[in-house]
């Protein structure tokens, strides 16, 4: 891992230790004067921790649904399902989809056959606030946000299989291997909003070995020190060794850290460029702080009994989302920049409804729709939702036509939506076919998701270029421009 | 190259005329041409006819146009002539010619732009003038060395360079090259202490003691001074061959091949397993000696894959077989044989066969029947444990193994891999895919011997037996005579019934055994078997008599002994008539004519043949004709020692494999690993032949080249050209492996214990236990979590370690009892030699944790520290502990030094402490 970061390389031996907040013989001076912004040293051109201009919003919270939240019995419901259920699509009007199938690459999964029989939908649905948002019963309480919300409904992926997890945080097909997730590029180009948590936070059981793995928490060439940190919500030791052993005391520890910090930086005079000796330097530090801020975040009892009630944390269905989406608001509140929460995660993901689709959407939604509209409303009644930027997704949709009792993985178009941090509120953008089969145009590659978030944040995906890391048309995305406030 | 080709796809691919393209032919085309390729090329149109209007071609077959079609009898040529017929050779083939005989070359039109096969396309002069400096790069991409991974291994001269005085063998030749014409400077030799850390740490996993860097430094003075002022090559050599010799060396690479071997200790839930099996440990073991030991990578292939058909009755090589052992699944065969071909295909050949499992492969020549013959391969093949010496209950102890256990186990084919929809007219052969090279040998059944078909006639278990009833007879006998020496009249009495027991049943297992020898001999039948038959059924009743009767007296004395009426003695009398009971009936068995019809010996038999698929398969693979196998390995090991790989992706040397950095230079290890150039001394201790497949010659050579040895430092000049050091113009500095960290931990307070190999380590022990962390238990959700913390292998797949940077580390360096306890304990061993100079002591204590000496900086940071922190301490009246614990699980209670085991404490925490510079 001799990965590139924000150094130049002209970078000289003087600059590195200006730039590690020491001066060239200022061995006393506080480590946070590495802090972004402050003491860094004048020829350094790269992201300086400040947006490229303007932003709409400070924090994000990604929802991640593994495994393939149905698009056509969610936030894109598709009517027309009932009334051509058990008949093929070439037996409809509307089978001029299949025409362009195969399109963009990605075809179905040729393992699992092509699924054209129909299948009606598992839920019921309806709309709902002035917007007229139609949402399936399964996400009645994110419906009641509707007004808040904005849906994406044209959104295509390039992987039919459930590495299109990590399509998702990447932008790019698993054989490619990996590649910095949105979460660490903001994580890259901004600068921190605290001193004591990581930037970048991991809550709830991320996509398992199989799919992507660390990989969809992880920043590749950006380097380690911009990756995810898995925060355990609800465990005794929510972060392994949090706690010191017996036998520190703080002063003494504080002390430690102190000489290892002057040590450090000292073993760094020959290495000015080294990212592994900066971002040593930099886990340390955050350590340090994370050894009482950590704790202290996860301790949900200090809210009060209706915010608990909110999330649904007083029930057994609801009560383990619940943590982690009240978790979430706790990090954005104290200044993490990035929240990226999973469920179901681990294997292929739970949401993967190739069978009995009814049952398993309807209990995975049962855990999650009220937390997540307790967490937009509990965002919105502390004006947290302006300056919150909350993102719902999945990898894929799943097919209009049935595997049996359950439907089968569809890259070519499914829906995600967005909330708060200056994004329009009630509003659709976007669609597939009739069918819920193509995306139509204007289509949306699940990058201009990434562009869209950036760009709230005010960043631009090209301006965060790490020289000789050649990056493609379609990683950067376009924001989309329609659903912006 | 491949990434950009993948994503132009993405990009593209809305043209209609495109949807029925194979892909893998565009690929090919893209492949070839890499970023020459332009846009409106990568089409189908290049080589088949455009779609009438208003109708879709639906067929496989588009008709060809003239550069198609060209292109197609080039390929049938070919594969008339052996030659290689892929898509890119037939291209090269025409790239001359002109297919539509509009004037222009197809080279000239495809990299203008425009389709050879089209006469009305075609490039203007004026194009062609423009385009001139993309057909001299072009020339130049294609006059490079080429990179023909399924081709065999065909040794490339070493190239002359001008800085011949740094090339000390042809690594650096090959390096030295590249560095020449990319303008790159290389980093100057590394000093003395670090090139001894680097090389301790990447040969056997721990840091030199400061008795053996002061050995290094007296022996570098006493060698012959090296021209550029380095280390001397002799005492360097001396330094690598010890290290090499060294047992801790089979470790620490073990490990290595443990991750690409896909190691895992048995898993499952409760007492139920689910993966890998229990003993698997012995593999481990076996792993490490065979490092040590120098085993050929040829041999140790043969004995993972078909240890069972090359040497039914070596328990060594049966154990190399836990490489299939491991892929063991409880609850499915599909996953388990799927993991299998996967993995063996991907770390012994670096090819993605499993994307062959639903279609043809998309990258690579390989057809979707290849995976099922390659999975013919296992089909037969299934895990069983045999018992080892000493320990006749295998739950305690055994040797899991393969063996061929349904010979005539039929493979499908799989219609789109799906398993409920096999093709019942495919009849599928064990084969390998014919593109990868080399000769498979015809599958040949082995005759397996006696021991391997019934374990339990094994010399050791017969032996084993006797000695456990002899015994027995020997115990009674000293029972006997210590209660008739004490006059227990009663106690006697049962114990020579108890001897009689034994004796006789001690003289039937002799009988028994004498009638069964002689069946195995073949005599079955014969006179003296008869006799020998009826002797063991005499024996075998009379045996049942005796121990019959003990019994009898052993129940009556229990039933004597309960109080009438309670219900433990209505349970006596019951038993009392049953041994009664027993004994009549022993009794009356006795009375009968004797006949041959003795009880043998429990006794598990297995296939007397095994199919010797395997045994083809890993002489395939063993094979000097066998184009991956060694360049496989090479890149495996070259990117242990340097961090990164000559082709990044180890497991994929495929199409849809990054391309290597060095393509020459991996072709020359690959070719010097199966031929040696003498002369190079055997470093193969009690090894035979030749050092072929020697890995520790693969090492020396790459650790004593100058490339190993050059500064870690950075240098802007050459970043600029070459920012992530592709082309090796420094050392690249790299974390430790989580095994390293944990190990060094230990070792530096002199707490590792030494001892190597045994039964897997419980992993909750892993902060306490002192044993190196290869040993602790390693499987799904039976991880160490410091090791977990540190990027541990996913016991699921790692053929290459991450090496983050993150603030959990961090946590757990600081926090942990692990270091406090052992920088207490290094501490104090310090201070007492250094008798309270404080210089002394960051002096020493730099030597211990970090193997070199303090600057003069940071020497007065650790003197200022150790001041300050012992006046904060005593003011602080901090409660110690009352005195000092051995363990260091308390701190002391005098500040002074417990200042100092802070100071041991944060140089544990050193950046230095967990990197390789």
């Amino acid at each position: 891992m001799t990965d590139s970061s924000r150094i130049t390389p002209a970078l000289s031996r003087r600059t590195f230790l200006a730039d590690t907040g020491m001066g060239f013989t200022g061995l006393a001076l506080s480590a946070l004067l590495w802090q972004d912004g402050v003491g860094r040293a004048q020829e350094h051109t790269l992201p300086d921790g400040r947006p490229h201009f303007t932003p709409k919003a400070k924090s994000v919270i990604w929802l991640f649904m593994c495994g393939g939240v149905s698009h056509v019995e969610s936030f894109d419901v598709k009517p027309e399902l009932n009334r051509y259920a058990g008949r093929t699509i070439q037996d409809t009007p509307y089978r001029d989809v299949l025409r362009a199938e195969g399109r963009d690459v990605i075809a179905g999964n040729p393992v699992h056959g092509n699924r054209h029989t129909l299948m009606g939908l598992n839920t019921g649905y309806r709309r709902y606030g002035q917007s007229g948002l139609m949402v399936g019963d399964w996400w009645r309480h994110v419906g009641e946000c509707a007004d808040d919300i904005a849906v994406v409904r044209s959104l295509w992926t390039n992987h039919n299989d459930h590495g299109a997890q990590l399509t998702w945080h990447t932008g790019r097909h698993p054989r490619e291997g990996a590649f910095p997730t949105i979460g660490s590029w903001i994580n890259y180009g901004l600068g921190t909003l605290n001193q004591n948590l990581p930037q970048y936070v991991v809550l709830g059981t991320p996509t398992g070995d199989c799919c992507g793995g660390s990989w969809t928490h992880g920043a590749a060439y950006l380097g380690a020190e911009h990756a995810g940190v898995r925060l355990n919500v609800g465990a005794a030791n929510p972060l392994p060794f949090v706690r010191p052993a017996a036998g520190l005391q703080p002063e003494e520890q504080a002390a430690e850290l102190g000489l290892l910090g002057r040590l450090n930086r000292l073993s760094g005079i020959d290495y000015p460029d080294d990212p592994q000796l900066r971002a040593r330097i930099r886990a340390y530090e955050l350590a340090a702080g994370m050894q009482a801020a950590v704790p202290e975040t996860l301790q949900l009892e200090r809210e009060t009994e209706a915010t608990r009630r909110l999330y649904g944390i007083n029930n057994g269905t609801t009560q383990n989302f619940g943590q982690l989406c009240l978790t979430a608001r706790r990090l954005v509140e104290r200044g993490v920049r990035f929240v990226q929460v999973f469920h179901g995660g681990g294997g292929g993901g739970a949401w993967d409804a190739h069978s009995g689709i009814r049952t398993n959407h309807g209990q995975l939604s049962a855990q999650v729709d009220l937390p997540i509209a307790g967490l937009l409303k509990d965002l919105k009644q502390r004006g947290l939702l302006d300056e919150t930027l909350v993102v719902w997704g999945t990898e894929f949709g799943r097919t209009p036509g049935a595997q049996g009792d359950g439907r089968d993985h569809h890259p070519q178009g499914f829906c995600a939506w967005l909330a708060g941090g200056g994004i329009k509120r009630g509003v659709v953008h976007g669609a597939t076919d009739e069918l819920g089969f193509q995306a139509l145009e204007p289509r949306h590659y699940i990058t201009d998701i990434h562009a869209t978030v950036l760009c709230q944040l005010g960043l631009d995906a090209r301006r965060l270029e790490i020289p000789g890391r050649r990056r493609l048309d379609i990683d950067y995305g376009r924001p989309i421009r329609e659903i912006m406030a | 190259m491949t990434r950009v080709v993948v994503a132009a796809l993405v990009a593209l691919g809305c043209a209609a005329s495109a949807v029925h393209a194979r892909p893998a032919h565009k690929h090919a085309l893209a492949q070839y041409f890499g970023s020459f390729l332009p846009k409106k090329l990568n089409d189908c149109r290049t080589c088949h006819l455009p779609d009438p209007p208003g109708k879709t071609n639906e067929d496989e077959d588009k008709p060809h146009n003239s550069f198609g079609a060209r292109l197609k009898a080039t390929r049938i040529a070919l594969r008339k002539m052996a030659r290689s017929a892929t898509i890119e050779a037939s291209l090269e083939a025409i790239l001359e010619e002109d297919a539509d005989g509009d004037g222009v070359a197809n080279r000239v039109e495809i990299l203008t732009g425009h389709f050879p096969g089209d006469k009305g396309d075609r490039p203007t002069a004026a194009q062609i003038a423009s385009a001139k400096t993309t057909l001299a790069e072009f020339a130049r991409l294609k006059s490079g060395y080429p990179w023909r991974p399924f081709d065999s291994v065909q040794r490339p001269p070493a190239p002359r360079v001008q800085n011949a005085a740094w090339v000390r063998n042809p690594i650096d030749a090959f390096l030295a090259a590249e560095h020449e014409s990319l303008g790159l400077k290389p980093r100057p030799e590394a000093a003395p202490e670090v090139l001894l850390r680097r090389v301790y740490l990447d040969l056997i996993g721990l840091p030199p003691t400061p008795d053996e860097i002061e050995a290094f430094r007296r022996d570098c003075a006493s060698a012959k001074p090296q021209a550029n002022g380095g280390v001397p090559d002799a005492a360097w050599q001396r330094v690598v061959d010890r290290l090499l010799n060294d047992p801790r060396h089979g470790e620490r690479w073990g490990r290595h091949w443990m991750d690409v071997w896909r190691y895992s200790d048995w898993a499952g839930y409760g007492a139920q397993v689910r993966d890998s099996q229990p003993h698997i440990w012995r593999w481990r073991d076996w792993i490490i000696e065979a490092l040590n030991t120098d085993k050929g990578y040829d041999r140790m292939v043969l004995e993972m894959l078909a240890g069972d058909e090359m040497a039914p009755e070596d328990p060594k090589a049966l154990t190399g077989t836990g490489y299939l052992v491991r892929n063991w699944k409880l609850l499915s065969r599909e996953k388990w044989l799927q993991d299998t071909v996967e993995h063996t295909a991907q770390a012994f050949l670096g090819v993605t066969l499993q994307c062959a499992k639903c279609h043809d492969h998309m990258y690579d020549p390989i057809l979707q029947k290849d995976y099922y013959q390659f999975r013919a391969i296992f089909e037969p093949h299934n895990v069983r444990t045999d018992r080892v010496p000493g320990q006749p209950d295998i739950k305690i102890d055994g040797l899991p193994r393969v063996y061929d256990k349904d010979l005539t186990a039929k493979t499908l084919f799989f219609i789109r891999g799906d398993d409920r929809t096999p093709d019942k007219n495919q009849t599928i052969v064990p084969d390998v895919p014919d593109a990868l090279g080399g000769r498979f040998p015809k599958v040949e059944p082995v005759t397996l011997p006696r021991p391997a078909v019934e374990p339990e006639k094994r010399d050791f278990v017969v032996r084993e037996s006797l000695e456990r009833s002899a015994a027995a007879v020997a115990n009674a006998k000293s029972e006997l005579a210590k209660w008739e020496k004490d006059g227990q009249a009663a106690k006697a009495k049962a114990a020579a019934l108890a001897l009689t027991a034994k004796e006789s049943s001690h003289d039937a297992l002799l009988k028994v055994l004498a009638a069964e020898t002689l069946e195995d001999a073949g005599k079955i039948n014969s006179e003296t078997w008869k006799q020998a038959a009826t002797a063991a059924l005499v024996a075998q009743r009379k045996a049942a008599v005796a121990n019959a009767r003990y019994n009898l007296h052993v129940t009556e004395e229990k039933s004597a002994a309960q109080k009438p009426g309670t219900p433990q003695s209505k349970a006596a009398s019951k038993a009392l008539e049953a041994a009664k009971t027993a004994l009549a009936k022993a009794a009356k068995d006795a009375q009968q004519p004797a006949t041959t019809a003795y009880q043998k010996r429990s006794s598990a038999t297995y296939p007397p043949q095994s199919t010797g698929r395997r045994l083809a398969l890993a002489k395939w693979i063993a094979s000097k004709d066998n184009p991956l196998t060694a360049r496989v390995a090479v890149n495996h090991i070259w990117l242990r020692h340097f961090g990164q790989a000559i082709v990044p992706t180890v497991f994929d040397f495929g199409k849809n494999g990054r391309p290597p950095s060095h393509p020459a230079l991996l072709d020359w290890l690959a070719a010097e690993f199966m031929n040696p150039t003498p002369p190079h001394p055997p470093l193969r201790k009690g090894g035979q032949g030749g050092v072929a497949w020697s890995m520790k010659h693969i090492h020396r050579l790459i650790v004593t080249s100058s490339a190993y040895r050059m500064a870690s430092t950075p240098d802007a000049a050459n970043t600029t050209l070459d920012r992530d050091n592709k082309y090796l113009w420094r050392f690249a500095p790299r974390r430790l492996e989580a095994e390293a960290v944990r190990d060094c931990i230990f070792y530096v307070a002199g707490k590792l214990d030494p001892a190597m190999g045994g039964p897997d380590i419980d992993y909750p022990l892993g902060l306490t236990a002192p044993r190196r962390s290869l040993y602790f238990r390693h499987a799904a959700e039976k991880e160490m979590e410091f090791l977990s913390i540190f990027d541990a292998a996913s016991v699921t797949e790692c053929y290459e370690r991450k090496h983050s940077i993150i603030p959990q580390q961090a946590l757990a360096l600081v926090n942990s009892e692990l270091t406090l306890k052992h920088a207490r304990i290094l501490a104090r061993s310090i201070a007492g030699k250094t008798n309270g100079d404080a210089t002394a002591f960051a002096k020493s204590a730099f030597q211990y944790v970090l193997s070199r000496q303090p600057t003069a900086a940071e020497s007065a940071e650790c003197i200022t520290f150790l001041a300050e922190q012992t006046q904060r301490l005593r003011e602080a009246k901090l409660p110690g502990g009352a005195g000092l614990t051995p363990d260091g699980a308390l701190p002391a209670p005098d500040p002074a030094l417990r200042a100092r085991e802070n100071l041991v404490h944060v140089l544990l925490n050193h950046h230095e402490f967990v990197t390789i510079r």
